[in-house]
């Protein structure tokens, strides 16, 4: 531990924190541009520049250092007992004086020479570390009286737009493409005040390589201005009318952590919140874009019952008691319970204690969505497994016995007279032997969130919930057990999948009581081993590990 | 009147100079030879540390000094020789490399074998053809002759040289910029620390040293460090007690051009006069000196008043100017001053490598404010304010009298001093190419202010008369607070 004189605080810090992040810790904002903590350190915008105060021994004293440094890349360290300052401190740093502030006043004027300030049309307003510094740090007047350059609008990709005008050529995007995702897409080309970030192009301007990777999105989100912008969330909304909610993502078995913001009307975008051991500063592309179903108008509403060949809608009442007849008269070895990779952790043991309390079987599958592919960056890794809860669900479900997956799972399901299967994957396909398998079983209930070619089969088809709907957890493929968190209400009639189940089980004389997802959790930790720690209230934002 | 004393450019005008066997004619390679059979590595790094030799690239830092802060358990250690000359104003080191590259090859071996260096690049100005050609023909019959490659004259010795090419940026004469333009990168300027002596070419030590410098070592090894330091002044730095010895050994290869009867490159020894100087390269041309610009284009500029300084290290820099690169611009009545500024201040709005924000869009701004003010088009205020200069009691202070506000002057003055400050000596850029814009605008601004403001009253480029243009000494800011050299005994 380093002890720092920070301005009039003294604190410790670990050694090797820069001043940057010291300062952050105990509340202090150095504002900068080019310095994230995921990325290296170019130390080019100058804004984080700090006054360290030294010994100078001609005057016997410690004075302020002669040049002010940049606070990214000031590392402060434990100091020789020989070296320390006022005998004790290891380093003195000022972040408020008088030449500080000058300094940050005129890096900021000299930012916004060139800048279009079309902060009523940016969507970065309101979230835009130009504006929010100059109106903290900077003048309210620009002495700049020539014309501004005015690079023109580029279209770098699939979901990604440079402002040209707006970019304050702090390289972060160019740094993320070679270090993070090692794609090498982006570059500067010109030099001085008419430098430029681009991709690739010919000579005449065609692009020979688009920002085309999938973790595009980050760039994004690190660009400090309104220079990249997602086509995606282009105009859709101002940052302050949204909500906002930590959750996981829901993409893959890594479980990225990420904030939802959304309003009343649906979900607007997903962005990555840092966790040093699952995701860091990023998230990938197919989960960030991947939200889209949650807000489709095609989303299961209303319950829906097969009659004559034909789906109708119907009432809950309705097809729960259909649903509970067809069970209570069912042989129970002959009845197939599949939870699904896509639930959270309390919707699948509500499911297997619904299963063998009250249904007595012992056939507990697994579903979810396909295996895509694996895709590994330098600092990144996107999982195959598509389903962001497959080793949580799976431990849920095999409370005693072994959960029946693949051909397992097939064969079961072909001697069933009555299949329960909760999907939720969204635009999951049936492959041939699957579908044969479902087609065969007298009475097949499915509960999905969206029209598919499971629900296709269905005789009685209830809507559930998708990950930004409702409260649970989810434990990824490394063990972690993460939060997700309610943002949006389920569209129309669609209910919480524990709910449903709990419905069914209560119909069915079971005896189960929850209100909501923690005390499921609550009981999961009394009741499955390992997730002892794993309540709620233990989880919070970062979530626990579970023990190897 | 002052000799020229031709070490470096001896043999500079022998015909056919460039090719090996007239250069070993001429005691070729002798010093090299001299260094390796008498010297221990370590012995001809303390000899450069005592002759006092200092960079000729512009910084003018110690190279004995430089060499000693390379680690010594790192390998491998490379040599960057730095012939990105495009500094306006200076041409001395493309003579070198056009007539006499065999003299380069030589310092560069001497310096290898005092560093255990085996590998050397040396980053020449793309524009100079003619001398990459002949440094490249050089170093092909070097090897031929077995003084480059593998096992030196069965010295044992082990030497690499490969040329590099420039694209054509100034920034890329930054040792740093240098450096990273040779990977293949940008050329961008590093952070410092960690210098290039510690972490230079491929993150491993390396020196850089420019052309001049490098010539220099096969003298300082032939002739020895007594017979070196008999040249030029050395000074005793005030600060210390006793007063420190500040060497400024040796000759300096002065690249004269401007209002000057035979504009030149002119090797003499350092301390001269600027008047000297003038003298040497044919008197003026015209009728009065108005300013001279010491030290290449980036050198706080001389007015007619400070002809008398000395043109060394010390001197310049107590002057508040520098010798930077060598490059001295002489300037006759003729010629307008917000002229000449904006000329340069072009160059360095097209020159700036856009890294760093003040640098980036302060350098092009500074541009604007004086074509502004060139163009007739620069702002007055109707209001006056209090005039600061020689007070009563004989200070800086206000005078009690008023003075117009001339608002472009001041934005001048404060948005260059935003990119790094002249007074204070600080800056907020990655490299010292802020400086460099800043020392000219600034310096050019205050001595000459008058030229300023009557071109910004008339409306239109006004040329005043030496006196009428130039602000006397007295009432000079940065003149006031000069400190006059003291030579040792
Ligand atoms: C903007 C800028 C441009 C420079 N250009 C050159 C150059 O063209 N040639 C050169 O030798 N040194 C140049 N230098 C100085 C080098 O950074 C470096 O100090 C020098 O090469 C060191 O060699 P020396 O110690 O032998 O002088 C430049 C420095 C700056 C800041
Ligand atoms: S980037 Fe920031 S300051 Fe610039 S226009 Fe957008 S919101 Fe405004
Ligand atoms: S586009 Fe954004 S992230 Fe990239 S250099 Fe410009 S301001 Fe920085
Ligand atoms: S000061 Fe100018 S030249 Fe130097 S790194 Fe910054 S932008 Fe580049």
């Amino acid at each position: 531990m380093a002890f720092i004189k920070l301005n009039d605080l003294e604190v410790e810090v670990e050694d090797g924190t820069n001043v940057v992040e010291a300062a952050r810790l105990h509340g202090i904002e150095v504002p900068h541009y080019c310095y994230h903590p995921g990325l290296s350190r170019p130390a080019n915008c100058r804004m984080c520049l700090v006054e360290p105060h030294v010994f100078f021994p001609p005057a016997g004293a410690i004075v302020p250092d002669r040049q002010l440094a940049t606070g990214c890349t000031t590392v402060l360290r434990t100091a020789p007992p020989n070296r320390k300052l006022d005998g004790k401190y290891d380093f003195i740093v000022y972040t408020d004086s008088p030449r500080v502030k000058k300094a940050r006043e005129d890096i900021l004027e000299f930012l916004l020479v060139h800048h279009p300030l079309d902060c009523p049309v940016c969507d970065q307003a309101g979230e835009c570390d130009l504006q929010d510094f100059t109106y903290r740090h900077g003048h309210d007047k620009s002495r700049y009286l020539e014309v501004k350059n005015v690079p023109p609008k580029k279209d770098l990709g699939p979901d990604v737009l440079l402002y040209s005008t707006r970019c304050i050529v702090c390289t972060r995007c160019i740094r993320f493409c070679q270090e993070v995702s090692g794609s090498n897409e982006l570059g500067l080309i010109h030099r001085g005040s008419h430098d430029e970030i681009d991709i690739p192009r010919s000579h005449d301007g065609m692009p020979l390589q688009l920002l085309d990777n999938k973790l595009a999105g980050n760039v994004v989100d690190i660009c400090p201005v309104g220079a990249l912008i997602s086509k995606d969330f282009l105009f859709k909304s101002r940052p302050w009318f949204m909500k906002q909610e930590k959750s996981v993502c829901a993409g893959c078995s890594v479980g990225c952590n990420i904030t939802v913001e959304y309003k009343e009307d649906g979900v607007y975008r997903l962005k990555p919140r840092f966790h040093e051991e699952i995701n860091q500063h990023w998230m990938c592309d197919d989960g960030r874009l991947g939200y889209g179903y949650v807000n489709s108008d095609d989303r299961l509403q209303l319950p829906m019952k097969r009659v004559d060949g034909e789906f109708q809608p119907t009432h809950w009442a309705d097809a729960l008691t259909q649903i509970t007849e067809k069970l209570s008269e069912a042989d129970a070895e002959k009845v197939v319970v599949i939870g699904s990779a896509q639930g959270t952790n309390e919707d699948n043991y509500v499911l297997q204690q619904f299963a063998h309390e009250v249904l007595k079987t012992e056939h507990l599958g697994l579903f979810g969505a396909l295996p895509g592919e694996e895709h590994t960056f330098p600092q990144f890794t996107i999982e195959a497994d598509k389903n962001p809860n497959t080793a949580g669900a799976r431990k849920m479900l095999s409370n005693g016995t072994p959960v029946l997956e693949g051909e397992a799972l097939w064969k079961k399901v072909s001697e069933a007279d009555i299949v329960y299967l909760v999907s939720g994957a969204p635009e999951r396909s049936l492959e041939a032997e699957e579908k044969a398998v479902l087609e065969s079983v007298d009475f097949l209930i499915v509960q999905d969130v969206l029209p598919s070619e499971v629900t296709a089969l269905a005789d009685v088809v209830l809507p559930g919930t998708t990950f930004a709907e409702k409260d649970g957890t989810f434990t990824n493929s490394k063990g972690w057990v993460q939060r997700i968190r309610k943002t949006v209400d389920a569209p129309g009639e669609a209910r919480i999948d524990w709910e449903i189940i709990q419905q069914l089980a209560r119909q069915l004389g079971g005896e189960m009581n929850y209100h909501f997802a923690g005390e499921i959790s609550l009981a999961i930790s009394e009741n499955v081993s390992g997730y002892a720690e794993a309540t709620h209230q233990n989880i919070g934002d970062s979530g626990v590990k579970l023990a190897e | 009147m002052v000799e020229e004393k031709r070490i470096l450019y001896e043999h500079l005008d022998v015909p056919e100079i460039h090719t090996f066997d007239v250069f070993r004619q001429h005691d070729g390679y002798a010093c090299f030879e001299k260094a390796v059979a008498d010297y221990q590595p370590d012995d001809i790094a303390k000899m450069v540390m005592d002759s006092g030799l200092k960079g000729r690239g512009g910084a003018g830092f110690s190279t004995g000094l430089k060499w000693s802060f390379v680690p010594k358990d790192i390998k491998p250690c490379y040599l960057c020789c730095n012939a990105d000359e495009s500094e306006p104003g200076t041409f001395s080191n493309r003579y070198v490399l056009e007539k006499n590259p065999h003299l380069l090859i030589e310092g560069i071996l001497i310096c290898c074998y005092a560093m255990g260096i085996e590998t050397t690049y040396v980053y020449i100005r793309g524009e100079f053809t003619l001398g990459k050609k002949r440094l490249d023909a050089a170093i092909k019959a070097a090897y031929a002759n077995g003084y480059l490659g593998k096992n030196i004259r069965g010295t044992g010795l082990n030497v690499d040289i490969y040329t590099h090419p420039g694209a054509g940026a100034y920034i890329c004469g930054e040792e740093t910029g240098l450096i990273e333009s040779l990977e293949g990168k940008r050329g961008q300027p590093r952070n410092k620390p960690p210098f290039p002596a510690v972490e230079g070419v491929f993150r491993k030590p390396t020196v850089v040293q420019n052309v001049e410098t490098l010539c220099n070592l096969p003298f300082i090894v032939g002739n020895g460090v007594e017979w070196y330091t008999k040249m030029g002044p050395t000074y005793g730095d005030a600060r210390f007690d006793p007063p420190k010895p500040d060497p400024n050994t040796g000759t300096k290869l002065y690249c004269i051009s401007g209002d000057v009867n035979k504009p030149g490159v002119y090797e003499l020894e350092l301390g001269l006069t600027c008047a000297e100087l003038i003298e040497v390269a044919g008197g003026l041309r015209g009728e009065q000196v108005k300013a001279v610009i010491p030290g290449g284009s980036s050198a706080p500029i001389l007015t007619h008043y400070e002809l008398d300084t000395r043109l060394d290290f010390t001197s310049l820099t107590l002057a508040k100017s520098m010798l930077g690169s060598g490059g001295i611009i002489v300037m006759n009545e003729t010629r307008n001053i917000v002229d000449c500024l904006l000329n340069i201040m072009k160059f360095y709005a097209h020159e700036s490598c856009g890294q760093c924000t003040p640098c980036r869009w302060g350098t092009p701004w500074v541009r604007d404010i004086v074509q502004r003010i060139a163009d007739g088009n620069g702002r007055k205020s109707t209001i006056t304010r209090p005039k600061f200069g020689i007070a009563e009691n004989g200070r800086w202070g206000d005078t009690g009298e008023t003075e117009d506000i001339y608002e472009d002057l001041d934005l001048l003055e404060s948005v260059a001093n935003n990119i790094a400050n002249v007074d204070t000596m600080t800056w907020n850029t990655i490299c010292v190419f802020g400086i460099a814009v800043s020392w000219p605008a600034v310096s050019y601004m205050r001595k000459f202010r008058p030229e300023f403001e009557a071109t910004i009253r008339e409306g239109k480029l006004t040329t005043l008369s030496v006196e009428e243009a130039t602000v006397p000494p007295e009432e000079n800011y940065a003149y006031q607070q000069r400190i006059v050299p003291r030579e040792l005994e």
